[in-house]
């Protein structure tokens, strides 16, 4: 975008695309603003801009711009709090008045709205700014993409609403995901309820893979992959003697849970002598780590195959392999700097959950904790049908 | 920018998660927070960070005191005046002033200077007015809206100094004998102590140095009922909190009493906090407050609604909080 591009944008009058602000404070009102882009009421399939620098009353007034100010924004993508994921992107461009620059942060209309900031559906109509009510929710949910860019938001024929555990989606997952005056003020019938978090598909009246993957009680006889296998070794090869096995299946819900509670409690701290003097209690396994490469295998896993999560713990390592190598833009080369989302619907739901914090920290927080642990750095291997992490046992355990 | 400092001279009623929920809440509500805790039991500190970063900052062996003791140090060794202040990133809009346990040790050099400021003694004015500097430092480097002050439940002179860096304090009260009785005690208490202090300020002999104004309004009370336990039954509780609305307007404002005697209709109430079962310890375990609880920590069925329905709680008692700051008489 060049100053002159911007100068025509602001000129437009096109309320409803184009945010002006001065300050470059005001998180909350750009995450409204980049939600309400994402969602396109309109439904121009036009991206929306938020420019921050100027004042319209002061046509003086320049904003300095810091790349600590254009790293926060961009920081607003992938912190959770907007969901599914806006695509977005964040530059400098000269300001249109001469002189100085401004902040233009590019919103494209996400293709599986209603996209929601804390839990509540922004939109603008006109210079209207607003949440969604019940009908206009309908209208977006109506939009969607008709070829379904994943496989998790793909419609599964097979799936049937009886096999889902309403329960959880009603009382555990729902008032999680839906601000409460929304829920409060609620109409929906349940697939419609479903379809909003965009786990039901309305037009061909089925849950979507992600519906069955997350909600199902038992989803293994359509993906017969989507579990995970723990092994225990007592050495440090496959041939060596099995200490313990253990198989996590069930709905996502179901094994998150399990293999969280699984995790608490398996991996010991105990002192060893770090110099003549002091000694510091380390783990064999800093559990956050492995929790972290888990969760990562869950999210990025690919569900369309066979093969389960392996969840190997040997007696020098532990590897966690999981099929479907890097995705979309993620390369050998920019790994773990850049990372796209096979599964974009489930990313959203362990969000919602609670077991991812804020999107793409998974590795570095997996990173430091070994580090922090005195273990050895982790290892990646990928290939281009699996992913493996492998978690080397502290030296001195 | 405010300074509020939660006060109740009977322990235990629950102040302190009290405090770290509000200063959650206030950040969610897009304010920046800076919390001190200036409790020597660090309870707030040590809900706000692990045992792995508390042992890093707490550990004899390392030099890099990053606790209040650090800019406290000088002072305490009458070798010069405060140092930075070190204060923890905990969120984007919340920093915090860690406590220490070995704050205690400062409590006799703030007696001592207590006294000394009536003899115009430009040294004891330092001593005194050291955590009012601290804090300043502290808020105006992370430019804060609000500044929550956690002291411990005593009269003694470090929450003296510490009140007096107030210009309002909120009471957390338990409905139960011990806190009418302490009303009793902690209204006359400020008085005197806003009192004492006004006559010391103009004994000051270096106009350069910050002195706090000590306005110390008690903003209102928060009933909390976390403590309430389910043996005793509920018309013992019933009894004590239709005493609060008398006692603290008599005892704690020195207004002539009047016919108040529910909480509910009464205008120093800034709320009233449920008792949150098995939800408090959960939040505890997952370090955060009961509204943030996920799923992934435990919140799953009717707790994961009653998590999100306390984040209500807690909001209105914020807003009812940045209200009465409004109203204040200047």
């Amino acid at each position: 975008m060049t100053s002159e591009d911007l100068r025509q944008l602001i000129s437009s009058g096109e309320a409803d695309r184009v945010e002006l602000t001065r300050a470059a404070q005001d998180n909350e009102k750009f995450r409204e603003a980049i939600c309400a882009f994402s969602n396109d009421m309109a439904g121009r399939g036009l991206a929306g801009y938020l420019v921050i620098g100027i004042d319209e009353n002061n046509p003086a007034y320049r904003l300095s711009v810091s790349t600590e100010m254009l790293e926060k924004l961009v920081g607003l993508r992938s912190d959770g709090a907007i969901m599914p994921l806006p695509v977005m992107n964040v530059s400098r461009v000269p300001h249109p008045g001469g002189d100085g620059e401004v902040i233009v942060v590019e919103v494209h209309p996400n293709d599986m709205p209603p996209v929601r900031y804390k839990g509540r559906t922004h939109i603008r109509i006109g210079p209207r700014k607003g949440v969604a009510s019940e009908s206009e929710e309908r209208v977006l949910i109506e939009r969607r993409t008709a070829n379904f860019r994943t496989f998790d938001v793909t419609p599964c024929p097979e799936g049937d609403l009886e096999r889902l555990d309403t329960e959880t989606f009603r009382h555990t997952y729902r008032p999680q995901a839906i601000a409460a005056e929304v829920i409060a003020e609620n109409h929906r019938d349940l697939p419609e309820q479903l379809a909003a978090l965009r786990f039901y598909n309305l037009k061909r009246n089925c849950p979507t893979n992600a519906g069955m993957l997350v909600f199902a009680y038992d989803p293994l006889d359509l993906f017969p992959g989507a579990k995970v296998q723990f092994v225990q070794y007592d050495g440090p090869e496959l041939a060596d003697t099995v200490l313990a096995e253990k198989t996590f299946t069930g709905s996502l819900i179901t094994l998150l849970s399990e293999l969280d509670s699984f995790l608490k409690g398996r991996f010991t701290q105990r002192p060893v002598a770090v110099s003549e003097l002091r000694e510091q209690a380390v783990f064999d396994f800093p559990p956050e780590a492995v929790r972290e490469l888990l969760m990562n295998a869950v999210l990025h896993r690919d569900y369309q195959s066979t093969s389960p999560i392996r969840f190997y713990q040997f007696n020098d390592r532990i590897e966690i392999q999981n099929p479907g190598g890097l995705y979309g833009d993620a390369s050998p080369e920019n790994f773990p700097r850049v990372n796209a989302y096979r599964n974009p619907i489930i990313a959203e739901a362990m969000h919602t959950l609670g077991y991812v914090n804020r999107f793409g920290r998974g590795i570095a927080r997996a990173q430091r904790a070994l580090n922090d642990n005195q273990s050895p750095p982790p290892s990646f291997d990928y290939q281009s049908s699996h992913f493996l992490a492998i978690i080397p046992k502290h030296l001195q355990r | 920018m405010k300074t509020l400092a939660f006060f109740n001279n009977k322990g235990g009623v629950g102040k302190t998660t009290l405090l770290y929920h509000l200063a959650w809440m206030l950040a969610e509500m897009g304010k920046r927070v800076l919390v001190a805790d200036l409790d020597p039991q660090a309870n707030l500190t040590s809900m706000f960070l692990t045992e792995p970063e508390l042992e890093k900052l707490w550990d004899p062996d390392n030099a890099q005191d990053q606790s209040i003791m650090a800019p406290l140090t000088p002072i305490i060794r009458g070798l010069g005046d405060i140092g930075p202040t070190p204060f923890q990133h905990i969120s984007s809009n919340i920093r915090l002033i860690p406590g220490d346990l070995n704050l205690s040790n400062f409590e006799s050099n703030l007696s001592e200077a207590w006294g000394k400021c009536l003899d115009r003694q430009e040294p004891a004015f330092r001593v005194t007015s050291s955590l009012y500097r601290i804090i300043r430092q502290a808020a105006d480097s992370f430019e804060a809206d609000l500044v929550l002050v956690d002291v411990g439940p005593n009269f003694g002179a470090i929450n003296r100094a510490a009140l007096i860096c107030a210009d309002a304090v909120v009471i957390p009260l338990a409905p139960d004998l011990f806190s009418i009785q302490g009303l009793r005690n902690l209204g006359p208490t400020l008085t005197t102590w806003r009192k004492d202090w006004r006559i010391r300020l103009t004994q000051n002999p270096a106009p350069d140095l910050l002195l706090p104004e000590a306005t110390m309004q008690p903003l209102g009370y928060v009933v909390i009922q976390f403590g309430i336990r389910d043996s005793k039954p509920v018309w013992a509780y019933e009894k004590w909190a239709r005493k609060i609305p008398s006692t603290f307007r008599e005892k704690v404002l020195s207004l002539p009493p009047n016919s108040i005697t529910s909480t509910v209709d009464d205008p120093n109430c800034l709320g009233l906090l449920k008792h949150y079962r098995s939800l408090m310890p959960m939040a505890m375990e997952a370090r955060k407050p009961i509204f943030k609880l996920k799923p992934s920590d435990g919140a799953i069925g009717a707790h994961s609604k009653s998590a999100k329905d306390s984040g209500e709680d807690f909001r209105d008692l914020a807003e009812q909080i940045l209200n009465a700051l409004d109203k204040r008489p200047e």
